[in-house]
């Protein structure tokens, strides 16, 4: 009699507990609500329709003869080495751009928290000034400061001679590093100061300080930095425009698609690389977050959102 | 209690003075430091600057100088002769051309024309011109002339700002709800989140342009397409505020839950005070994301001028005359209010505005 009473007391517990957990996912739809919305009417249905495409010879110029040839396109993709070297490069290109760039906003944003820096409002502007110049001004001014710097400096037998194209790349980077700086200062002043104090207690320095304290605590922002220059370096979205036109870009991959899109008109060739290089992507994609649990840091980790 | 640094030097038997030099010493190369990063990093600037002073035919000039400057010329007999420096045998002369022909010149002395003509041997097209430091405002004349500065203004900042409420509110809500909550099927959820953001943006164009066609929604030529999705979250600030949320402790949210604080409760108290620095960034990279969007714009916007905004109508001007002065001031124009915005701005970023603890 005892005995059933208990086993009913847990089983009501249980239910209480799981209807609790019920009650929970369904609120948290309700917030997700607004972006699963937007994904089934505006996304879902052109995604599903690139997807289309992929198997089809779609030709944008003449779209009456779009004709279903399976896996074609992907077999194509296979025999096309230029596709293959411009995957490899996106990768170069990520490999080239986004290590200086993290570790110079890292650095940077380092700096910032420290109390003794003045006119932090003038430099933070002006470091994130250069994010927002249109690319193909920044051509102009790479070029030209590159020949007025020849000017200057090599002329007069101060500098060696510089290569130039292969300064562009860094010099992007570099000038690129707004988003990134912006985001782990924003992090990094969202980590409480009872950390610091009690570290500064504990006989820690500065760069204990930041090494033991900062980037732990900002390694989400860094997860997150890390994440979205890779999709960058592939063609996915980005966090900041520099007015590119629709047929450019600077990620060697995606240049590649628009080529095939824009100047060879190929939309069914075009699609197939497009979900060649998402798959690459998300391989890699999936392989940080799996390596994340081991690096990224947050307060309470629970085995449901263990991301 | 905040422990300061001279307390702790003082008790390991600093004196005062070492102290104060020490941390004199400290704050003078940390600034010094930044002085010299910034201007290394900004250097590259000068050419724009430069670049947007300079009178329009000088980088056809190969012979001309770095700075904005121009021909010198002299005005003899009714016309404006250019000023040549040219070897004799009394050192380098800076004398105009007066009659050019190919191995002989007439020359005349702008110091003494009553001289009358010089004639000097050789070939006139070897010969430098004199140029004089003369920065030019005419580039920006001339750009704003084409170009309906207040009326892409305008719309920039209409759109940006409506845009901007949506993207806040559905951002927040959905990173709150992936940060927070049990979600049947949660990690799938978050992985097609994620997947949205990596897929390449132009394959979905030809579909989304459609849809947004007269064939279905017929938006084309409104602001319609761009500013509509917005209201719906972006994936990727999603991610951002979410990253942010959940590094937040949640020692808190239970402690207002066992006041009785429900969710939307939760996180207008509690969450979002201690967000704020990562809320303000991720509005203004949102503001500056559209205020440099050309590509939708140039696609939606392209059949109503009216509704044009800036970087596209600035781009559109640029093509009718595509050299580096007008690539300059065009960008120069485009940065101004993004910067002051910026500059404005940063009052959110200071830590004393941050929350982080709730009186106990």
């Amino acid at each position: 009699m005892a005995m059933e009473n208990v086993t009913g007391v847990r089983i009501a517990q249980k239910t209480i507990k799981s209807k609790r957990i019920q009650r929970e996912g369904w609120v948290g739809l309700l917030f997700l609500s607004p972006w699963l919305l937007g994904f089934i009417l505006l996304k879902a249905l052109p995604i599903l329709a690139a997807l289309i495409f992929s198997l089809t010879n779609f030709q944008m110029l003449n779209p009456g003869e779009t004709e279903f040839i399976g896996l074609e396109n992907y077999a194509r993709f296979f025999r096309d080495i230029e596709a293959g070297a411009n995957l490899f490069g996106s990768l170069e290109y990520f490999l080239l751009t986004v290590p200086l760039e993290m570790i110079v906003a890292l650095l940077l944003a380092g700096i910032f928290t420290s109390a003794r820096l003045k006119n932090k409002r003038l430099s933070r502007t002006l470091l994130f000034m250069t994010s927002i110049i249109p690319a193909t001004s920044i051509f102009f001014i790479f070029l030209g400061s590159l020949q007025y710097a020849e000017r200057i400096l090599v002329d007069r037998m101060i500098l060696p001679p510089i290569d130039g194209f292969g300064l562009l790349l860094p010099f992007m980077a570099l000038w690129s590093v707004g988003p990134g700086f912006l985001i782990m200062l924003s992090a990094m002043e969202s980590v409480p100061n009872e950390l610091y104090e009690a570290a500064r207690v504990d006989g820690a320095g500065p760069l204990a300080r930041f090494i033991y304290i900062t980037l732990p605590m900002i390694s989400p922002a860094i997860f997150f930095t890390l994440v979205v220059n890779l999709t960058g370096a592939f063609g996915g979205s980005v966090l900041l425009d520099r007015g590119y036109i629709l047929s450019f870009s600077l990620a060697p991959m995606e240049g590649y698609i628009n080529e095939m899109m824009f100047t060879e008109s190929d939309l069914g060739y075009a699609s197939a690389l497009a979900w060649v290089t998402f798959t690459a992507m998300m391989i890699m994609v999936v392989l940080l977050f799996r390596s994340a649990s081991r690096w990224v840091y947050f307060p309470e980790e629970d085995e449901v959102a263990n991301i | 209690m905040r422990i300061s640094r001279r307390d702790s030097a003082r008790k390991h038997g600093v004196s005062t003075l070492t102290f104060k030099l020490w941390d004199f010493t400290g704050t003078a190369l940390l600034n010094l430091f930044m002085l010299l990063f910034l201007v290394v990093y900004l250097s590259p600037l000068s050419f724009m600057v430069i670049a947007a002073l300079t009178p329009s035919n000088q980088f056809l000039d190969a012979n001309a100088p770095i700075l904005p400057s121009r021909r010198v010329t002299f005005n003899y007999e009714g016309k404006d002769r250019i000023v040549y420096q040219v070897p004799t045998e009394n050192g380098v002369k800076h004398w105009a051309l007066y009659k050019p022909s190919r191995q002989s010149s007439e020359f005349i002395d702008p110091e003494n024309p009553e001289a009358g003509l010089i004639h000097w041997e050789g070939q006139w097209r070897g010969l430098k011109a004199v140029y004089k430091f003369q920065p030019t405002l005419e580039n920006f004349t001339e750009f704003l002339g084409i170009t309906k500065l207040p009326l892409l203004f305008r719309n920039t900042l209409l759109v940006a700002l409506i845009s901007e409420i949506g993207v806040l509110f559905s951002s927040i809500a959905v990173a709150y709800g992936f940060s927070r909550f049990r979600l049947p099927g949660g990690k799938y959820l978050f992985f097609l989140l994620i997947a949205t953001i990596m897929i390449p943006s132009n394959i979905t164009l030809v579909p989304t342009y459609f849809l947004f066609s007269g064939h279905m929604l017929n938006w084309i030529g409104t602001w319609l397409p761009l500013i509509v999705p917005h209201f719906f979250g972006s994936a990727i600030l999603i991610f951002l505020l979410r990253q942010n949320f959940k590094s937040i402790p949640r020692d808190l949210d239970e402690a207002a839950m066992l006041d009785g604080a429900g969710p939307l409760r939760i996180l207008i108290s509690v969450i979002l005070p201690q967000s704020i620095p990562v809320v303000t960034t991720v509005a203004l990279l949102h503001f500056f994301y559209i205020w440099n969007e050309t590509r939708y714009a140039s696609l939606y916007l392209g059949i109503s001028p009216n509704l044009q905004t800036i970087s596209f109508g600035i781009q559109r001007s640029q093509s009718f005359f595509f050299t580096p002065e007008a690539l300059m001031v065009g960008a120069l124009v485009v940065m101004v209010f993004p910067v002051v915005i910026l500059f404005i701005s940063q009052r959110f970023f200071m830590q004393d505005m941050i929350v982080t603890q709730i009186e106990k």
